[in-house]
């Protein structure tokens, strides 16, 4: 293969394995901020693609299409973070099960299933040191002030 | 389609990674992540053994751990428990994504993402999970909907897109394939001339410039121009939209402690 098709080809395919990962992060995951972060995977591997062909076609067109991109996706976060921000505020969790009700009428019921238990919090005692030496002697009516340092 | 003889070990790193990826979800509380990583860097090994070379040996290297971090990264950017690791681990991946683009002469895009993804966006993640994120790990990260499902959905998809991008590309190197037949009739997509590389002095003059940045600027403030003034309108009413919600939610979230004094004031505002 030609360099140049090769290197299209490996980005594509690098591009095709982000929005995957993207997607599956997407799909999976409960809390909503990582279903965010699952979303701009997305768009990440999106932008290589586009970049890639922009390369192979030695057109700027694909480049002009990622600015754009960034510059949405940037009003986009700014936007759904101050959405996110509300909706904990509305119930006290990050978790997008709390808004099932959102859902159609006609879904099949949400097993709420027993949390899983926390691992537990294992608290390192603070590290403590032996004193060592003679405390000093200070005179009983320097104790409140003393004039020298 | 690509070469018979290769389908069993792309579909064997499918396999692999549709395994891995579903060990390393957060799944209730199961173990095993340990062998999802393991098998996750067999496939990636049998992922990158199929990729065609670059030719030289430095570029191939450059682009395999390019995208190796890329790759990786993203994986662990799904896989955290804590929310705080996975938008750190996102941020290891627009480093990445940088680089590759760098790797692909789109300098300004390279320095764009890192400034305004890494440098504006994850940092606004990082201030709402501070804002938002119980102290301990909580429940709802470590359990997720229908893993297995869509692990292995996921990894069907990445297979049929390798597989659309690798017949198309090759139908360039006269190999053939079924593709060819096909994208003969739509017309100009089998034609050789839109999979032949453009030669390389128009590429010196107009990707790879060496002002690259100039060049870039020409085209944005020239042919994007009625683009580049409505993604400034759009970003204004990002704003002003992000403050309103914000302000909004402030004032129904205090509404009703207030409501005993009787203040008509936030009675009507909503």
């Amino acid at each position: 293969m030609p360099h140049e098709l090769a290197l299209l080809h490996n980005c594509l395919l690098v591009g095709a394995v982000l929005f995957g990962i993207g997607l599956v992060g997407f799909v999976t995951r409960r809390n909503m901020i990582v279903m965010f972060l699952s979303a701009e995977i997305m768009l990440q591997g999106v932008s290589l693609s586009l970049v890639a062909w922009s390369r192979f076609r030695n057109d700027f067109g694909g480049q002009m299409l990622v600015l754009f991109i960034i510059a949405v996706a940037a009003c986009e976060a700014a936007i759904a973070l101050a959405l996110v921000l509300m909706l904990f505020q509305r119930r006290g969790k990050l978790d997008i099960a709390e808004w099932r009700g959102l859902r159609e009428a006609n879904q099949p019921g949400f097993r709420e299933e027993p949390p899983p238990e926390a691992p537990p919090e294992v608290i390192e005692p603070l590290p403590h040191l032996t004193p060592a030496g003679v405390a000093p002697q200070i005179p009983r009516e320097e104790t409140d002030y003393r004039p020298r340092m | 389609m690509p070469d018979l003889s290769s389908i069993p070990l792309s579909a064997l790193a499918i396999l692999l990674a549709a395994a891995s990826l579903w060990l390393m979800l957060p799944r209730g509380g199961a173990r095993g992540r340990g062998i999802g990583m393991i098998l996750g860097a067999v496939a990636l090994g049998l992922g990158a053994a199929r990729l065609p070379s670059l030719g030289q040996w430095m570029a191939d290297g450059i682009f395999l751990v390019l995208a190796g971090v890329t790759v990786t990264s993203a994986v662990g950017a799904i896989t955290f428990r804590n929310p705080v690791y996975c938008a750190i681990w996102f941020g290891l991946s627009l480093l990445g994504v940088a680089g590759l683009f760098f790797f692909v002469g789109a300098q300004f895009l390279a320095v764009a993402t890192v400034v305004v993804y890494a440098g504006a966006i994850l940092v606004t993640f990082l201030f709402v999970l501070m804002l938002a994120q119980p102290e301990g790990k909580a429940s709802y990260d470590r359990t997720g909907w229908e893993t297995s499902v869509s692990a292995a959905l996921g990894m069907i998809i990445v297979a049929v897109l390798s597989i659309s991008i690798s017949g198309a590309l090759s139908a360039a190197k006269g190999d053939g394939g079924s593709f060819r037949q096909d994208a003969k009739q739509l017309g100009k997509v089998g034609s050789e001339n839109f999979l032949r590389p453009p030669s390389e002095d128009a590429m010196a003059a107009n990707i790879l410039a060496p002002r690259h940045v100039a060049r870039f600027g020409d085209e944005v403030f020239s042919r994007h121009l009625i683009a580049v003034e409505v993604a400034g309108v759009l970003l204004l009413a990002a704003l002003v939209g992000a403050a309103v919600i914000v302000e909004r939610g402030q004032r129904s979230a205090v509404k009703q402690p207030r409501s005993e004094g009787g203040d008509q004031k936030s009675e009507i505002a909503d």
